[in-house]
């Protein structure tokens, strides 16, 4: 089996949103919506304080409640372990964003242009044609981390292992300024992700509600 | 009156941005309009996948200048991503980097050349902007030029920022220095980091160190932040983080807020602001006690052996050689002559008494700094900074040595850096120094792990005393008396010198400015006298967007943006690396026929100076072959085709294109589609390069000495003394910057001028002065922003983080709480020289009798929509005390009161 996954160095991670911008551009993100964002708190009282950065995506869950909440059947995940939503299925009911446990659905009610003038930029008005389908939203549906699925799937598609070089990575990985993010198969013990996950404290998010999340962090 | 669709995006998209408009939105143009190649308006989009490619440029979104890959699907930029054969960031890239899509893709960009039709300047005041053609902006530009030539070319100034990123300041000075004859070009560095530029300077010759942290062990960061934003920041921080996290490297970050690097740090120490130089004043004073000091090092490398005599100079013989006292011979011989070199004594010479200056560097260390004054002037307390000095002196492993790739190194794994943080204070220079100082004790200059020194140059002007010019030569007074050693031009002091130029003595009137992708009036403190000083001048602005700066223009030229452009990039140097790169266009949205280097071309050939620009282009780039004489004739050519002019004209393309073809090939000797295929050319720099080159050049008998002890300073201080004593105007100047007259202004010149750190540079004016306001304001970058170009205006940048769209003060609950403030409270933010509104936020992460605000939000330029505007403009309220020695502006300075508004 093959399960993709992340891992996520919270010790180096700067908080710089790097990860976000990649996200937002290559996954042309409604505006207003995340699919990738970053959570920013501070611990402890001066001087003893530290700010923590966790960057926050879908997980992928294993046990994804978004599934089972959706009357539609629009959401599924796929035989590489993504959760995929489904637009054409979609009819907006929003049981997924009631029931996922790490805030990382997002509606799309209407359709918002960058600027707020109302104008597309030409980015925006790229036509469906010119877009792969996962880009291809409308008002009315939900949106999430695809994992990028549309380059883990060119990568297949072109015989290249997924995650072995930049543009066969998810977007947000590549370009983290501190090297703080890695992808890979977690079914594969010695891929990179297995390897950290067993050498380092990683932990899931929420893992008691039984959702077992396909992203881990570095603590 | 009815418009028609067309009619309609016509007119918007041609003059969107304008000031007429406000902050009114106004049409980008749409991809369902007609396919139009009018300038301004934008081609219409293929509805399927015919085009999907990676063109390989270099980002300038900031000053790191990575190597990136546009994607580009039908004719359009669908993504930006890092370029994994770049060797500095290796394929990372930040949001700005990722989101310059929107800077091309700007409704409110300039699309058309403008003129000003109400001659009314003020801010508020609607510029009343009128659309001419390239031939009539071409022709007034050209017309402006030489009237003020005509008077007298030193009366045209030329600023730039950004500019000098994009097509490179080696044409704009050829242009400003060479073709017009003015001495008159300003770069920005005085509002970033000059003055540490210029204690690199004074000590060792050059500037631009690097940390060599891939081997550092122990590295301490005073005041540079690169997990947010600065120079260097994408080697940085991906290297600083694998030592962290994966080598266990220390990071000890001193700096009064906890920013991004400190919530990384093994280690946070919040220091009081200014007063960085006592901390390490009072560490190179354990370092001395505990016996860290590198006497070897110090020896065989500076003048720390030198014989000082009682009036702070050295002692010479009759060639002017500097003596040192040989412990064997027992006499004082030149350097060169001496066995046995004293570093630490006193000794007698005919009769009169001489200390090394180690010693008297080591004197005022335990005569003045002690270390529960220390404490207290630092806010850190006496062990903490013993510890980090035996930390510190620890880790330095003195006397060690390691091999590497077959070589025996002087190895010290410890490092201290700074950026903004120590030089962007009236004490800016001196604070550096005391840093330089410490790490030349434990002799870490070009050792592995330590600093890595660039381009050292024992003959730079810099290691010398100044000229003290009188009168000043150029407007922003660097060099003068003013500002002896600034060898980075003073951005603030341009528009202040045009308000009144006869207050320095400046021999010419001002009459003419060009600015280029800079905006002074926003990044600069002083806002309302620079405003009236830019209003004595006429000035033609080369831009994108109208900024503060360009609205306050006679003319404006739109720019191609970066990823429309032609450019031979400047690129970033690692430890390790170092690589050549070029910009390429990748799409041009709004169909404008002119970037940066062809409008050059065009108007020195429309003022009459293109020969001359040619020539100070060979001159500039050290070009000794006629290398660029063919763009001449391309011109020519180019312009007879044309009918005559190539004002307006696309072709013109061609004359940047080749410029960059011309330059790439001279410079890596590599075919130009080469860098069409690839953006850049790289190389790995081998050890002997990355350790035996610069430092080396101090290194034993027969070699100048690095300036341990800054004794050039002595001499120029006589000088700007002997100068204010007979010009009234010097002194008065000097009176108002730094608050002090007679005996009192006397004696704080000289502890400016100081040749070594003292604990006096821990207070600036308002420390002295602004009694009645008690907390400390510092200002810092956000990554969301790069200092004041167009990033305001950007969709993504605006939506990046929950907070990215506007900035806040920041303020430690404790006081919040004694001062009534509530998180989001709106607050005034009081200094002796104005108020500003800002809204509160409470953090854990700043001292309580300090607040924080970071500088590039609260934007003011007519033109920007209201969204653009959000936050507070902090220079505002920023007194201005500038760095005698660098010209710094001092932007961490300033005292304020803060209460709910």
């Amino acid at each position: 089996m093959v399960r993709y996954g992340l891992v996520i160095d919270l010790a180096k991670c700067i908080g710089c949103r790097s990860c976000v911008a990649a996200c937002k551009v290559e996954n042309m993100v409604q505006p207003g919506n995340y699919w990738n964002f970053v959570l920013e708190y501070e611990q402890g009282k001066y001087p003893s304080v530290r700010r923590i950065f966790v960057p926050m995506n879908c997980q992928h869950c294993e046990n994804p409640p978004c599934v089972k909440a959706c009357p539609a059947k629009a959401i599924s995940k796929n035989e590489y372990g993504v959760v995929l939503i489904d637009y054409n299925k979609c009819k907006g009911y929003r049981y997924c964003i009631a029931a996922c446990p790490y805030g990382v659905i997002h509606f799309i009610d209407k359709e918002k242009t960058l600027y707020p003038n109302g104008e597309k930029t030409p980015y925006e008005a790229l036509p469906a044609e010119a877009r792969h389908p996962l880009h291809r939203k409308k008002p009315g549906i939900a949106e999430k981390c695809t994992l990028c699925w549309h380059r883990i799937e060119k990568a297949l598609k072109e015989g290249k292992k997924p995650g072995s070089d930049y543009d066969s990575s998810p977007a947000c990985v590549p370009v983290c300024p501190a090297g703080a993010r890695y992808f890979g198969d977690l079914d594969d013990p010695n891929s990179e992700v297995s390897k950290l996950i067993a050498s380092r404290r990683a932990i899931q998010l929420k893992k008691e509600y039984g959702t077992r999340p396909q992203v881990y962090y570095l603590v | 009156m009815k418009l028609s669709r067309r009619d309609f995006l016509k007119k918007s998209s041609l003059i969107a941005g304008m000031a007429a408009l406000g902050s009114q939105v106004v049409s980008l143009g749409s991809v369902a309009a007609e396919a139009s190649e009018a300038q301004g308006r934008v081609k219409q989009i293929a509805a399927t996948v015919s085009e999907d490619v990676l063109i390989p440029s270099t980002d300038i979104m900031c000053v790191n200048f990575c190597g990136i890959r546009v994607r580009r699907v039908n004719g359009v930029i669908r993504a930006i991503y890092g370029n994994p054969a770049s060797p500095y960031n290796v394929g990372h890239l930040c949001p700005k980097g990722q989101s310059g899509i929107f800077d091309v893709y700007n409704p409110y960009r300039i699309k058309a050349p403008l003129k000003r039709t109400n001659p009314d300047k003020s801010p508020d005041a609607d510029p009343k902007w009128k659309e001419i053609s390239w031939e009539e902006a071409f022709e007034e530009a050209a017309k402006m030029i030489k009237e003020a030539m005509d008077y007298d070319p030193r009366s045209i100034t030329f600023q730039w920022g950004h500019g000098k990123y994009l097509v490179q300041d080696k044409y704009l000075k050829a242009f400003i220095n060479e073709a017009i004859g003015s001495p008159n070009n300003v770069h920005r560095t005085t509002v970033c980091e000059a003055a540490r530029h210029v204690a690199d300077e004074l000590t060792w010759g050059g500037h631009g160190f690097l940390p060599d942290l891939e081997y550092t062990e122990y590295y301490l960061n005073m005041g540079a932040n690169f997990t947010e934003a600065e120079q260097w920041a994408r080697w940085l921080d991906r290297t600083c983080m694998k030592r962290v996290v994966e080598d266990g490297m220390k990071l000890v970050v001193v700096e009064p807020r906890l920013s991004n690097l400190a919530a990384k740090a093994t280690e946070w120490i919040p220091i009081k602001p200014g007063s960085d130089v006592v901390f390490l004043l009072a560490m190179a004073r354990e370092l001395i006690a505990q016996g860290y000091v590198d006497e070897e090092f110090l020896k065989e490398y500076t003048d720390a052996v030198y014989l000082v005599g009682e009036d702070g100079k050295f002692l010479r013989d009759e060639n002017g050689n500097p003596l040192v006292w040989d412990s064997k011979a027992k006499k004082a011989v030149p350097y060169d002559e001496a066995e046995e070199i004293l570093l630490d004594g006193k000794v007698t010479v005919d009769g009169k008494e001489y200390r090394t200056s180690f010693r008297v560097f080591k004197d005022y260390l335990f005569q003045n700094v002690d270390l529960s004054e220390a404490e207290e002037i630092t806010g850190v307390p006496a062990e903490t900074i013993m510890r980090i000095a035996k930390e510190f002196g620890e880790h330095a492993r003195i006397g060690s040595t390691i091999e590497i790739d077959g070589k025996k190194l002087r190895y010290r794994p410890v490092v201290i850096h700074t950026f903004r943080g120590m030089s962007a204070k009236e004490y800016g220079t001196q604070n550096w120094r005391a840093a330089l100082i410490v790490q030349m004790l434990v002799g870490n200059f070009d050792a592995v792990g330590g600093l890595r020194l660039h381009k050292a140059n024992p003959d730079y002007k810099n290691m010398k005393p100044s000229k003290c010019e009188y009168p000043p030569s150029r407007v922003d007074l660097a060099g003068s008396v003013f500002y002896p050693h600034a060898t980075h031009n003073v951005a603030e002091q341009p528009h202040l010198t045009y308000l009144e130029p006869e207050k320095y003595g400046l021999p010419y009137k001002p009459k003419l400015q060009i600015v280029y992708a800079t905006n002074r009036l926003f990044s600069t403190s002083e806002v309302e006298k620079q405003i009236e000083g830019l209003k004595k001048v006429k000035q033609i602005a080369i831009d994108i967007v109208l900024s503060e700066q360009a609205q306050m223009s006679d003319l404006v030229l739109p720019n191609k943006s970066y990823l429309e452009c032609w450019h031979f990039s400047p690129t970033r140097w690692t430890p390790g690396t170092g690589h050549s790169a070029i910009r390429q266009p990748i799409v041009n949205a709004y169909n404008l026929p002119h970037q940066d280097f062809d409008i050059l071309m065009i108007l020195a050939d429309k003022a009459g100076i293109l020969d001359k620009y040619i020539e100070g282009m060979h001159k500039k780039w050290g070009f000794k072959n006629g290398e660029f004489n063919v763009l001449k004739s391309k011109y020519e050519e180019l312009k007879a085709k044309n009918g005559g002019s190539l004002a307006g004209k696309k072709d013109a393309e061609e004359l940047s294109k080749l410029s960059v073809k011309i330059v790439w090939e001279k410079k890596t000797g590599k075919p130009f589609d080469y860098a069409l295929k690839h953006g850049l050319v790289a190389k790995t720099v081998d050890v002997e390069h990355r350790y035996l080159k610069d430092a080396e050049k101090f290194h034993g008998k027969g070699k100048p000495k690095m300036h341990f002890y800054a004794e050039q300073l002595v001499h120029t201080k006589d000088k700007v003394l002997e100068i204010m004593n007979k010009q009234d105007n010097v002194r008065k100047v000097f009176e108002e910057w730094y608050e002090a007259s007679g005996e009192e202004l006397k004696k704080l010149i000289e502890i400016k001028l100081s040749p070594f750190p003292r604990k006096e540079h821990a207070l600036p004016t308002p420390h002295r002065k602004a009694k009645d306001y008690p907390l400390y304001l510092i200002t810092y970058k956000r990554m969301y922003r790069n200092q004041a170009n167009p990033d305001a205006l950007n969709p993504v940048l605006n939506e990046v983080a929950h907070d990215s769209s506007s900035n806040y003060m920041l303020i430690n609950p404790a006081k919040a709480k004694e001062l009534g403030i509530k998180d989001g409270d709106e607050v005034w933010i009081e200094s002796r020289v104005g108020k500003v509104k800002a809204r509160a936020k409470l953090s854990e992460g700043i001292r309580p009798d300090t607040v924080a605000v970071s500088y590039h939000y609260g934007r003011f330029a007519k033109a920007f929509p209201s969204y653009a505007k959000q936050g507070t403009h902090i220079n505002r309220v920023l007194e201005l005390h500038p760095c005698l020695i660098s010209g710094h502006n001092s932007f961490l300075d300033t005292k304020v009161k803060v209460y709910r508004a």
